[in-house]
């Protein structure tokens, strides 16, 4: 046995025990249970850690899910369609053009497939019709065509060209704007044709009841009439003095001017419910086609977490330094401590 | 004789209460303050704090992490540093010139003088190791848990603390 292994064996004969009173008070100490702890105290760092961290991870997802599903372009009330063009052109969304639409608030709105066909105004009643329709072309000598052809087409159904804005550089992107006024009856097929110049990027169709305003100023018209008919019943009677006839003169002359206007805007309701105005947009650029709902809820969903890691990235950058630092101070202090313990064990 | 044959049982598992977990431990816990200290009486009162903290801690012990015998070890070493503590800031406050109080009484029953006088000859950190390794025979790995060191350092610790004592005792016994 070597010295060590006696030495060893010595200690552990004399291993102190406990004394009694000793004894007694730890089972004094023990006997108090410990109290029962709240949730917060069950909460260690650790804990929390695993129960923050997926849940963190579901929020984010569940959000992002949310948000990209319901913010999916398949809620806005414009459908473009069919994309596609000439290679090397820089592609683009339809968002320019779909800023480019006027506001028609209180237009009865109506967005539909291009192979649905567009709206149709309703008979016999007196509507504002617009059609806004976005269409491409292969090149610049198609778009000088399809240009020259719109309106051939206008003309030809009766319709009348309001502006043309044609741009067509040698390089790159060719454009053409035209407003076109055309017979409500014939807008339909002035549709058809048009939308057969190119391929169709978009379409917006507005219609706006003008029945309600045409009949308000025809009650006024005949309101008019009849005081004018009652006006001159009047001046028909010979006791009127002077002066209660040059008063009523000049009633039926205000109300005779009335009834003027009346008629004036009247007709004008009547014909600009009689000719729709065709926004026709011809472009060489190739536009990218809107994607599919499927995917643009994806899209959606991939877009919020993308923002999501950049947040996260935004807050590590800001917190990180703090971080560092917060581990450094730890670390030295920790260190201190060691050195601290190590000395006082040093003692004897 | 090798330490790994004086292997403690195996630890009882949390679902103990900590009733029966104090009663099982009370004596390492107590010999292992006694050896840091060197003073039985001052053993007594941190070994009552180790266990009022204890108390207070139950709830967060994990035997899945480490057995109560070494938790209650961590414990008891951080009682005994707190105090370590205190009580040089209290020298230094009280009287800077005067030499702190020398604790000379017998702090072991039964052993041989040598042996105690090796034992007080050692610095607390040796007797620390020896009580956890030789005393109440834990493991390396929980021996190293307790100090907070690596198991390598633990047995070079206990190497040389060993060798020390069994040096300082040759040289008591030969005087």
């Amino acid at each position: 046995m070597s010295p060590s292994e006696t030495l060893e064996r010595e200690l552990r004969a004399a291993k102190p025990a406990a004394p009694a009173a000793l004894r007694e008070r730890i089972r004094t100490i023990a006997a108090e249970e410990p109290q029962r702890e709240t949730f917060l105290q069950r909460l260690s760092l650790r804990r929390f850690v695993l129960v923050a961290a997926p849940a963190t991870v579901a929020v984010a997802l569940l959000t992002a899910g949310v948000i990209g599903l319901t913010g999916s372009p398949s809620d806005d009330p414009v459908v473009f369609a069919e994309g596609g063009g000439s290679e090397g052109a820089e592609p683009k969304t339809l968002e320019a053009t779909r800023e480019a639409a006027p506001a028609q608030d209180s237009m009865e709105e109506s967005a539909v497939p291009p192979a649905a066909g567009a709206v149709e105004p309703t008979p016999g009643r007196l509507q504002r019709y617009d059609a806004q329709l976005q269409l491409q072309v292969d090149g610049v000598d198609e778009l000088s065509s399809a240009t020259q052809q719109a309106m051939r087409i206008t003309r030809s159904l009766g319709g009348t060209v309001s502006s043309v804005s044609y741009d067509a550089p040698s390089q790159g992107v060719g454009s053409a704007q035209l407003t076109l006024r055309v017979p409500v009856a014939r807008v339909q097929s002035a549709i058809v044709q048009l939308s057969g110049l190119g391929t169709i990027l978009g379409q917006r169709y507005g219609i706006e009841d003008l029945q309600p305003a045409a009949d308000d100023l025809a009650k006024q018209i005949a309101d008019a009439q009849a005081r004018i008919a009652q006006l001159r019943e009047s001046l028909r009677n010979d006791d009127l003095t002077p002066v209660q006839r040059a008063t009523l003169q000049a009633q039926l002359a205000e109300t005779q001017r009335r009834l003027r206007d009346l008629r004036a805007a009247l007709e004008g309701t009547r014909a600009e419910a009689r000719l729709a105005t065709i926004q026709l947009g011809l472009t060489t650029e190739e536009i990218l086609p809107a994607p599919a709902e499927e995917d643009s809820a994806l899209d959606g969903v991939v877009d919020v977490l993308r923002w999501e890691a950049l947040a996260l990235l935004y807050v590590l950058v800001v917190a990180g330094p703090f971080v560092a630092v917060g581990l450094l101070v730890w670390f030295l202090l920790r260190l201190r401590r060691r050195r601290e313990e190590a000395r006082l064990l040093a003692q004897t | 004789m090798t330490l790994s044959a004086h292997r403690a049982p195996a630890q009882p598992a949390r679902s103990q209460s900590f009733a029966a977990t104090a009663e099982a431990h009370l004596d390492d816990v107590y010999g292992y303050l006694v050896y840091m200290t060197r003073n039985p009486g001052l053993a007594e009162d941190l070994t009552a704090d180790t266990f009022e903290k204890a108390l207070r801690t139950w709830r967060h012990f994990d035997a899945r992490r480490s057995s109560a015998r070494t938790w209650l070890c961590q414990i008891a070493r951080t009682t005994a540093l707190d105090w370590f503590r205190s009580e040089e800031r209290r020298q230094r406050r009280e009287e800077r010139a005067a030499a702190p109080e020398r604790v000379d009484t017998v702090f072991v029953e039964g052993l041989s003088p040598e042996l105690e006088a090796g034992l007080v000859s050692l610095s607390a950190g040796e007797r620390e190791v020896i009580a956890l390794r030789v005393l109440l025979e834990l493991d390396g790995d929980e021996a190293s848990r307790v100090l907070g060191i690596s198991p390598t350092a633990v047995s070079t610790r206990l190497s040389r603390a060993l060798k020390k004592l069994e040096e300082r005792v040759v040289s008591h016994v030969a005087v």
